[in-house]
């Protein structure tokens, strides 16, 4: 009788978990930096996110890597640290928190990517 | 099966305030808070995006609010926090080594540095291409 060994799933939420974390360390920044602060403080003209050049930005190959490496990977990152801190805070159960937290990233990135393939259309 | 009859300290649910170096874990644990405002941020301007230019203003006038400038603010002291530590981390756990001779940590941080600085001159590039 073939005997299936039961594996574990954590190595791809540790993975996940650090390539978002280079993502959150080297790319995050510079978009927090461009689009979260020098833009609306009017530092750089608003012009540089009008409508019809955000678009073709965003829904372009440059685009599709911004989401991956901003949106999509720091999800993984940061839901994985909220799971962990759940567990050292002691709050809910382990086993629900990570269904949550790895849902919830899951479901937001193909929220993103979903957008990616609409703004394509 | 023995039973368990050793001393099992209950830990509390403060444990990380009784020593700084417990506290600065569970603060860089908290550098994804700000981080998780930023990325609904930019769902939130991804889809604004697909509605039409009016959404589009709605969404960067709600960028100019005072709060979310302060949030963001937040983000990007806390990315850099989190960088820096995790730029620290890297040489120890995978020290580089060129013609046999280990590369100092000091310029692989650097180095790691470098690329976030890199990756800011390319955002530069991108958003002033044809101002």
């Amino acid at each position: 009788m073939e005997k299936r060994i039961k594996r574990s799933d954590e190595p791809i939420w540790w993975a996940l978990f650090s390539a978002g974390g280079v993502c959150f360390a080297v790319f995050v920044p510079a978009a927090i930096l461009f689009i979260a602060l020098l833009i609306p403080l009017g530092l750089l003209p608003v012009e540089t996110l009008d409508f019809e050049r955000s678009r073709s930005l965003l829904f372009s190959f440059p685009g599709l890597i911004f989401i991956g490496a901003v949106i999509c990977l720091p999800l993984f990152h940061a839901m994985h640290r909220i799971r962990h801190g759940l567990h050292d805070l002691k709050l809910g159960r382990d086993k629900t928190n990570k269904i949550i937290a790895y849902g919830a990233a899951m479901l937001f990135s193909v929220v993103a990517l979903l957008g990616f393939v609409l703004g394509n259309m | 099966m023995a039973k368990h009859v050793g001393y099992f300290p209950e830990l509390k649910r403060n444990w990380w305030l009784k020593n700084r170096y417990f506290m600065a874990y569970m603060a860089r644990e908290a550098t994804v808070l700000p981080l998780v405002f930023f990325i609904v941020c930019l769902l939130a301007g991804l889809y604004s995006l697909l509605l039409g230019p009016g959404s589009w203003q709605g969404w960067l006038h709600f960028m100019q609010n005072p709060i979310t400038i302060a949030i963001n603010l937040l983000a990007l002291g806390a990315s850099l926090f989190h960088a820096a530590t995790f730029f620290t981390l890297f040489p120890r756990v995978m020290p580089l080594r060129v013609g046999g001779r280990a590369i100092p940590a000091k310029w692989i941080i650097l180095g790691q540095w470098f690329g976030v600085l890199l990756v800011m001159a390319l955002f530069a590039w991108v958003f002033g291409r044809g101002m």
